[in-house]
């Protein structure tokens, strides 16, 4: 049991401060959770803790002795293992490879695979991660490789398992398996730090509850005496309107995308739905339902096997994904860092990649650019530290927003959005949910993929549920509730004949 | 073609008449692939020879094979003895130190061995050694560029590749510029046997040099880009550039009586074809042939050019 | 989101200092003033447009060169390559001579036919690397191979000679001036405009930017991918007909040793130049200060005799690793 005491903990990454004067404690044994906007400066906060970043000033008690580690891995020979909300993992090795990464198992100085496949199995059955160890990380899907994550870090034996945002990409049932991990860790007396966004989450399982907001400490709570409001107020600074915005459907009668019979070889099979105009259509399911692989597959991204699209009215071929962007249909990927957005290019050049034939004339026009630039930070309240920073430095929200921005600069009729809010706080969260809103109001037809129900209830005006590939319920008004969507994404319930 | 060569011939007529001239025979021939003038020579005389011995001899045959580095011909010379079963190797060896061993295996097989200009570094495994005279070379160049300056002036000299036949070449040439005082060697640089090499050496050397009187180029394909920088520097107090090597268009240039280029020294790459037929001499003479064979390096000039000008060689 | 308030400014143009090709420059400065003390004779303008001129045509296959690294490629078979296209080319101008006569008609023949065959070699490339799946690495050093034999075989080892009428004709190309400047200087800094330009201030350049800075991500943002590699591989097989255009006159020949390691002198000078071999980004006039960079480190030598001969290709290591330190320190700024 490993209790932790920060005390006046500051950071200066040189460009003011990120932490500054943080004090709190957290007991031995106990599951408390660390909630803040991003940018409040949690994820450093952990980082100290964990061996990969000194502090600037202040110092850590682990268990009441003052511990500076130089690295992670000495914090981790001392049981205080990090999970990072990018997931650290190494692509092209195999699952337990990446499990005993550094510390592998040897016999007589040869790796000892056949424990390793052994030791690794239980993990992963631990977890509930249901993968042979010998496959490749590369292919498991995001929500596999946070579980891995979590077997990963029991591997090491930790005393103090900091989880930083683990549900981002995980659903219902998996967060809700995640908990039972969680709690049975902590049954087993293991101190458990929390980072999430998902205030409910927060609430349901930790018994304390730290703020921080703009690198400063706000108030610990007892999370059964507070509610997600107070949370929620507590990380603004101010109070925040209600989260979703208010439904409103012009129904102007006519389908304006009809997508029809679509198979995605191994994801997705006869697949058909219509859109509206100024619809706004979500698509529910587990993780590996096949609902990612489905529009990748109708935007020209992934093999597909029939399919047949019109869009007001009108036969439309895709073949490639200028295709669909040409005849106005945009994808926003789930995957932000590794297929949204530019990381290592300026804004500017992310904001009209998609569009750039409007400057080329035949040069490209750059003060157009920067105009567009600073037409759409107003517009999207992107937030940089200056026009011309790269987009890996900005915040994840504001990252999101400039990807958004990205894909409507092409001025699309129908947005397909895959996971709009992950990793996302709050403050960024509400504004996105506002967009699509306003956007549909236009006129735009708006499909959005989530693993959040709240979210997916909270904005869609139809859901349509899938699992394994199919889809197996459509649900609309009165039918949106979690409890009716996951009984049909769990096949307790089933509309649609195969 | 044996009036090209002064032969030393130092011949040991065999105790024994090997076996009769009416065995067929394999003669394997292992020379370094064409990539540069002087080794597409070799190529062209090896299937020239090939193609001359086998129409004389129909009871030998001669398989001709190309390597591209000394790695890929030792292994070529174990195919040539386990797969084509030859009886006699004529090889002109890439480099002497890495094929001393597998030609010494070779040899253990009982194949009778022709070395070719290289010589490998244990000379007791050869039966036979048709030498290219590189000392020599460099002795025939200094001479000839001393006797015409009269043992005074001002040169430049352009190496080849670093190699021991670089070394002996230009070791042997400054040995002769000792003896001349009157002659100043202003500098020597490596142009690579290649003539885009020796076009930026020429050029940074008329750049530097505002008096040259004569360049010692070593090697035609250097020369071919030392003229092109004179051409375009338009120096008129370079009196000659002596390459080396025998390449058909500077033979031809001597013959015609170029300014520039009033001789050449000859490295002539059918010393091959010398070593072919020595190795068919073996068989089919009755008497087993021996010993060293050094093909000189004689000076080509105006006088002799027309019999050392070949037109239908690639070099 | 409508506008909020007006916290956040409006992106002003900034003054942006372009340093891209700062570390090269730097040390192209330390170079002329070391030469210059050594040999005043190196800052004549003589020498000074040999060297120029004898680095257009690494320089200009250096500028196709940046479009395929910062595309995330390579093509190491361009030394092979202007090999080939320099043999193909006289032996097509000496072809064509009897009929069109041995004048310029026959000549710019030629060059249209170098730079049709340099772009199909470059078109085989793509397809081969996009639509064929194979690493880039893999099929320039294929055709590395192949080319360079083919010359081979095409000359018989020996040099493939221009006819002397076409060659004196052809040879103002390469030593003839224009202002007084070295018409094969113009073609590079032509050249170098050009791919500036393209680079920079084109929708393709920003594509193949895009492309190099991460793939998924340009796949996703449905860019044409494919096709915008295959294009830069034929820019870099147009550029080195381009440069084969300015050698073939200078000899009047080629042969097998034409060419030879330039490969790895045009990839030298992209990187010396600032531009990133995991591709993403890069600069043309940074590749241009590599390749001048890279050429005179050879011309100083020449122009000297301090250091040994044998240490020539020390002296070239150690002048190539202190530069790429320096675009280092200008890095991690």
């Amino acid at each position: 049991m490993i209790s932790v005491g920060f005390e006046g903990i500051g950071k200066d990454f040189g460009a003011g401060p990120v932490l500054d004067d943080v004090s709190f404690t957290v007991d031995a044994g106990e599951i408390h959770a660390l909630v803040g906007e991003n940018g409040a400066g949690k994820s450093t906060l952990m980082k100290i803790l964990a061996g990969y970043l000194p502090a600037t000033s202040g110092r850590v008690l682990l268990g009441g002795v003052p511990t500076e580690f130089r690295d992670q891995r000495e914090a981790e020979a001392e049981g205080v293992v990090l999970i990072h909300q990018e997931l650290n993992l190494v692509e092209d090795l195999t699952v337990a490879d990446n499990i005993f990464l550094g510390r592998e198992r040897r016999r007589r100085g040869f790796l000892d695979e056949r424990a390793m496949h052994r030791e690794a199995g239980a993990l992963l059955r631990r977890v509930g991660l249901d993968v042979d160890p010998w496959t490749r990380v590369r292919t498991l899907i995001v929500a596999q490789k946070q579980l891995l994550e979590i077997a990963k870090a029991l591997a090491r034996n930790a005393g103090l398992l900091i989880m930083d945002e683990p549900t981002a990409s995980l659903t219902p049932a998996e967060v809700e398996r995640l908990f039972g991990l969680i709690r049975d860790l902590n049954g087993r007396g293991v101190t458990i730090l929390y980072i999430s966004h998902k205030l409910e989450e927060v609430l349901a399982l930790a018994e304390r509850v730290t703020v921080l907001r703009d690198g400063r400490y706000v108030e610990t709570v007892r999370a059964g005496a507070s509610s997600r409001q107070a949370l929620a107020n507590l990380m603004v600074g101010r109070e925040i309107a209600a989260m979703f915005p208010e439904k409103l459907l012009q129904d102007r009668g006519s389908p304006l995308w009809r997508v029809r019979d679509v198979g995605v070889p191994g994801w997705a099979q006869r697949v058909s739905f219509d859109l509206q105009r100024g619809e706004i259509l979500g698509f529910a399911g587990l993780v590996g339902a096949g609902r990612t692989e489905l529009f990748e597959g109708i935007l020209g991204l992934r093999p597909r096997s029939g399919g047949h699209f019109e869009l007001e009215g009108r036969r439309l071929r895709i073949h490639h994904p200028a295709d669909a962007v040409r005849a106005g249909i945009v994808y926003l990927s789930e995957d932000r860092k590794g297929k949204g957005l530019h990381l290592r290019l300026g804004l500017a050049p992310n904001l009209t990649l998609m569009a750039l034939h409007r400057y080329a004339r035949p040069l490209l026009r750059r003060d157009r650019e920067r105009a567009a630039l600073g037409d759409a930070m107003r517009r999207y309240n992107i937030r940089a530290g200056s026009p011309e920073a790269v987009a890996g430095t900005l915040s994840g929200g504001n990252q999101q927003k400039l990807a958004l921005a990205k894909v409507l600069h092409t001025e699309p009729k129908v947005l397909v959005l895959d996971e709009p809010t992950r990793g996302v706080d709050v403050g960024a969260k509400q504004e996105i949910y506002r967009l699509i809103q306003h956007l549909a109001a236009q006129g735009l037809g708006i499909v959005v993929v989530s693993s959040e129900l709240v979210e997916l209830i909270g904005i869609a005006h139809r859901l349509i549920v899938m699992r394994g590939g199919r889809v197996t319920g459509e649900l609309g008004g009165e039918g949106l509730s979690e409890a009716e969507v996951i009984a049909y994404a769990t096949g307790v319930k089933e509309t649609h004949a195969a | 073609m044996k009036r090209i060569y002064q032969l030393i011939v130092v011949v040991a007529l065999a105790l024994t008449a090997t076996a009769f001239a009416q065995d067929q025979k394999v003669i394997g021939v292992s020379i370094p692939a064409a990539d540069h003038g002087w080794t597409a020579g070799v190529v062209y005389w090896a299937n020239q020879a090939k193609a001359q011995v086998e129409e004389a001899y129909p009871n030998l045959s001669i398989i001709v094979k190309t390597a591209k580095d000394p790695a890929e011909q030792a292994n070529q010379i174990q195919d040539l003895v386990t797969v084509n079963k030859i009886d006699a190797l004529v090889i002109l060896p890439y480099e002497s130190a890495p094929l001393t061993k597998p030609v010494a295996d070779v040899k253990k097989q009982g194949v009778f061995v022709v070395v070719v200009d290289r010589g490998l570094t244990d000379p007791s495994i050869q039966d036979v050694y048709v030498a290219g005279d590189n000392p020599g070379m460099g002795r025939v160049s200094g001479e000839y560029v001393a006797q015409k300056l009269g043992g005074n002036g001002q040169i430049v000299v352009l190496r080849g590749i670093p190699t021991v036949i670089d070394n002996q070449r230009y070791d042997a040439f400054m040995e002769v510029m000792k003896q001349h005082p009157g002659i100043k060697v202003l500098d020597a640089q490596y142009a690579n046997w290649n003539r885009d090499d020796g076009f930026k050496v020429m050029q940074d050397f008329l750049t530097r040099f505002p008096k040259i009187d004569a360049v010692w180029a070593q090697d035609d394909d250097i020369a071919v880009g030392v003229l092109r920088a004179i051409q375009q520097a338009n120096r008129s107090d370079i009196q000659f550039v002596l390459g080396g090597a025998g390449m058909k268009e500077f033979v031809k240039m001597v013959m015609d009586g170029d300014p520039l280029v009033p001789a050449d020294v000859l490295y002539p790459p059918n010393m091959v074809d010398t070593a072919i037929n020595v190795a068919a001499m073996h068989y089919v003479s009755g008497s087993a042939v021996l010993g060293t064979y050094i093909v000189a390096a004689p000076l080509v000039t105006k006088d002799n050019a027309a019999q050392y000008y070949f037109p239908n060689s690639p070099f | 989101m409508q506008p909020e308030s007006s916290l956040h400014p409006v992106p002003r143009r900034r003054a942006r200092i372009r340093l891209s090709a700062f570390g090269p420059l730097l040390g192209l400065a330390a170079l002329v003033a070391l030469a210059t003390a050594l040999n005043p004779a190196f800052l004549t303008i003589a020498n000074i447009f040999n060297v120029l001129t004898r680095t257009s045509f690494i320089g200009i296959i250096a500028v196709g060169g940046t479009f395929v690294i910062i595309a995330g490629g390579i093509d190491l078979s361009v030394g092979s390559m202007a090999a080939l296209l320099a043999g193909s080319m006289i032996l097509v101008m000496n072809a064509l001579a009897p009929t069109l006569g041995g004048g310029w008609l026959t000549i710019v023949v030629g060059m249209l036919f170098v730079v049709a065959l340099g772009a199909l070699f470059g078109l085989g490339h793509g397809l081969a690397i996009t639509k064929g799946r194979i690493e880039p690495f893999i099929v320039t050093l294929g055709t590395l191979g192949i080319f360079r034999s083919v010359l081979t075989y095409l000359s018989e080892g020996g040099a493939i000679t221009l006819q002397l009428g076409l060659s004196n004709v052809y040879s103002h190309v390469y030593y003839g001036s224009f202002l007084r400047v070295p018409i094969p200087l113009w073609v590079f800094l032509a050249m170098a405009i050009l791919g500036a330009v393209l680079l920079n201030r084109t929708a393709f350049g920003r594509h193949v930017q895009a492309i190099g800075s991460n793939e998924q991500v340009a796949r996703y943002a449905a860019l044409r991918v494919d096709r915008e590699k295959i294009v830069t591989y034929m820019i870099q097989g147009v550029c080195v007909a381009v440069a084969t255009i300015l050698y073939v006159p200078r000899l009047g020949s080629a042969s097998p040793s034409t060419g030879l390691l330039w490969e790895l002198e045009a990839i030298a000078a992209v990187i010396i130049g600032g531009t990133a071999l995991k591709g993403g980004s890069g600069s043309v006039p940074g590749t241009v200060v590599g390749a001048i960079l890279l050429s005179t480190i050879g011309n100083v030598l020449n122009l000297t005799s301090i250091i040994s001969v044998y240490l020539n290709a020390a002296v070239q290591g150690v002048v190539i690793i202190l530069v790429a330190f320096l675009q280092r320190g200008r890095e991690a700024r």
